[in-house]
């Protein structure tokens, strides 16, 4: 559907995007991750044809961008992009419009996904006069009125209740099946965990992980701990054997240099906590995240100390 | 595009501050225009009394008569009372003391001293609380004046018809003419006719092109800019936006120049001839297409309140230049200076706009400035699609202009 090879851009002096590529495949979803700041958004609307890349190809189907092109994409960009002083209906349908959609069928369409998000009351309704979550939802449905191929969305979870975050989820996966090809934007990993096909890390401009989230994961290994407790765990780091540790209230995540001392190691943790749960596990997404992009900001800081 | 022209135009105009500057701008102009002269006009209700020093023993009665005989109060009464004051027997002091004390006391509204030599150097002294009153002052003066030229020509033994003879102005009646035959016109009414389309455009450039950069800036400050151009193409976008507007600026000129010429026919006035209308319309409308190009220009890469408002007054002052210059390029409207301002396409249509109904200009320059109009129009708006493109996505911070020469070379 969509392939990005080595497209780069530069602000002046600063790189946004340097040399990523990734491809977005029909019925998948693809997550773009990466701190703030990585070049997530530069990257969407270089896809977007909103901004061209300085050097690098981007095709659709094989093809470069064409008019054609813009009716098969649609877009939610991160701060929803909706008029404020508009009625509902009356945005939703000069969007349909732009479109080229027929202001009949518009309309259905509309009604049927205002329906579906609850929010055919507000249909007359001035958008500033809309919840943050509801103006989102409104956001999402301009983006995917004219039933498009490839959709993309840039944060689109930001702003919702868990309610409605259960619900885009679920739309998400049903475009999905429906066949369509999904990119979305986050920093929150679990959405991307228990959505994505594939992921594409990236941080300071460059893809620093990408592939699906199956092989990836397994690329980590099996040498994570996940430990359930009560008590003070703040000495774990400093154990034998761990690489890495995250550590918080009631819960940590070991990665371990091997795995041949687990039981050694459950042992020592075991004498001075309360230890509900021990279980090798598969990393999450959030542990490789710090530690991709963890270890790159600690180098940098370090840099930045010699310099 | 014109999706995007219906959009602007549609929403715009049921806006209620639309609807409210359709009614509220010619209010205000006409208040502006009739108001103070209503209020400088208003007769006085109740007569005035004003103290006279006539030092010359023979002024005060003729006054009062000649005061009486012209200004007279609504209801019949003499609108300005006489009081004698005469000097005290101590000094003259004294008595301009006293005469100040009725003033502050309320007791007259002035008083005029006539000295004795005011037949040899025509000069006398108002003493008030109010001397902003032109009225009384203009009036009790041109009274005096005349009693003293009266005085005069009796006394060289003139008759005072002759006199009025002597003095009688010359009238001048100006025809302009013209190729379909002479048609009577007075300066006033092309200096009229030319101020109202320079206002025209004024007005009409000054709301759609505030109107553009704020929509831009609106549409740039949500990010509906990147929705906007992900579904059509930004050239699409620019020319909707310029096509929407003006059409909203014309409809509200529209409105208004129905209701002026309802009222100009009524009261019987002729504005201008038909072709030179027409052409007028011409330049108006290449002239605003030239402006709207610049507003985009400049107004893109804006992404704050106030910054818009600092560019839209910028781009004010150039357009108000022409309105300055009215007066002296109307007088000599072929001198070679207005003819080189003419080819300074900002100044183009207001230019043309004067000298048109004044003295009809060549065909050949007629087709060369509009012919240049249609060049920089198309290039501005060229350079706008260009800057648009690029600077629409620019947030937070102000391109430089060597990052601008970059848009247009992109």
């Amino acid at each position: 559907m969509l392939k990005v090879s080595q497209i780069r851009k530069q602000y002046s002096t600063v790189v946004a995007v340097d040399g990523v590529s990734l491809e977005a495949r029909r019925g998948e979803i693809l997550g773009l991750l990466g701190p703030n700041g990585a070049g997530k958004t530069t990257t969407i609307r270089m896809i977007l044809n909103i901004i061209h890349p300085d050097t690098g190809t981007i095709t659709y189907d094989g093809l470069p961008f064409n008019e054609a092109v813009r009716n098969v994409i649609g877009y939610l960009p991160e701060e929803r992009g909706l008029y404020r002083k508009n009625k509902l209906l009356n945005a939703i349908m000069y969007f349909a419009s732009l479109r080229g959609i027929a202001s009949d069928e518009a309309k259905r369409r509309a009604y049927d996904w205002l329906k579906r998000f609850d929010l055919l009351n507000y249909y007359d309704r001035k958008i500033e006069e809309l919840s943050k979550g509801n103006q989102q939802k409104v956001g999402f449905i301009i983006s995917v009125l004219h039933d498009p191929q490839l959709v993309i969305l840039d944060e689109p979870f930001s702003g919702l209740d868990p309610i409605n975050q259960i619900m885009l989820k679920d739309i998400l996966l049903e475009l999905k099946r429906q066949g369509k090809a999904v990119i979305f934007s986050t920093h929150q990993m679990d959405h991307a965990e228990k959505l994505c096909d594939t992921i594409c890390l990236i941080n300071t401009g460059k893809v620093v992980l990408e592939g699906s989230l199956q092989e990836i994961k397994s690329r980590y290994g099996k040498n994570t701990i996940q430990i359930i407790y009560d008590g003070d765990g703040s000495f774990m780091p400093t154990l034998p054997g761990v690489k890495t540790a995250h550590v918080y209230e009631n819960y940590a995540e070991l990665v371990l240099n091997s795995t041949n001392h687990q039981s050694q190691l459950l042992v020592e943790i075991a004498q001075k906590l309360d230890v509900k749960k021990f279980e090798k596990v598969e990393p999450s997404l959030n542990a490789i995240f710090l530690e991709l992009v963890g270890a790159d900001k600690k180098s940098q800081m370090k840099n930045g100390d010699i310099l | 595009m014109f999706v995007v022209a219906r959009w602007e135009y549609v929403e715009k105009i049921k806006s209620k501050a639309f609807i409210i500057s359709i009614v509220l701008i010619p209010v205000i102009m006409l208040a502006m225009g009739v108001v103070p002269g209503l209020l400088a006009s208003r007769p006085d209700t109740d007569s005035r009394k004003i103290g006279v020093f006539d030092k010359t023993a023979e002024l005060f009665h003729p006054l009062q008569e000649y005061l009486d005989k012209r200004f007279k109060l609504p209801d019949g009464k003499p609108n300005y009372l006489l009081i004698p004051l005469a000097d005290t027997v101590n000094s003259v002091k004294e008595g301009k003391n006293l005469a100040d004390a009725l003033v502050m006391a309320g007791d007259i509204e002035g008083y005029v001293i006539i000295p004795k030599t005011i037949m040899t150097d025509s000069s006398i002294e108002y003493r008030s609380e109010n001397v902003g009153n032109i009225r009384v002052t203009d009036r009790l003066t041109g009274a005096i004046r005349y009693l003293v030229v009266q005085h005069k020509l009796h006394e060289r033994g003139i008759d005072p018809v002759f006199a009025k003879e002597l003095t009688s102005p010359l009238e001048m009646k100006t025809i302009k003419l013209s190729k379909t035959g002479e048609e009577e016109s007075g300066f006033a009414q092309v200096f009229f006719t030319a101020y109202v389309f320079m206002m025209m455009l004024l007005f009409l450039v000054m709301t759609s092109g505030q109107l553009l950069v704020r929509s831009m800036l609106e549409e740039k400050s949500n990010r509906v800019v990147e929705v906007l151009v992900s579904s059509c193409s930004p050239t699409d976008l620019m020319a909707g936006k310029i096509l929407g507007l003006s059409g909203l600026g014309l409809t509200q000129m529209g409105i208004w120049a129905i209701i002026g010429i309802a009222i100009s026919l009524k009261f019987g006035i002729t504005l201008i001839a038909l072709p030179s209308a027409l052409l007028l319309l011409v330049y108006f409308i290449l002239g605003y297409l030239l402006y709207a190009g610049i507003f985009v220009t400049v107004g893109a890469p804006v992404s704050t309140e106030q910054e818009a408002q600092q560019i839209t007054s910028y781009l004010t002052i150039i357009l108000v230049l022409p309105v300055a210059l009215a007066l002296p390029v109307m007088q000599n409207p072929n001198s070679s200076l207005v003819t080189i301002l003419t080819y300074f396409p900002l100044m183009t249509p207001t230019m043309m706009a004067m000298r048109i109904p004044i003295n009809m200009p060549s065909a050949g320059e007629i087709i060369a400035t509009i012919a240049l109009l249609v060049v920089s129009a198309a290039g501005v708006i060229w350079a706008a699609g260009k800057i648009f493109r690029a600077a629409i996505l620019v947030y937070g911070k102000r391109p430089t202009i060597p990052e601008l020469f970059r848009f247009l070379r992109a």
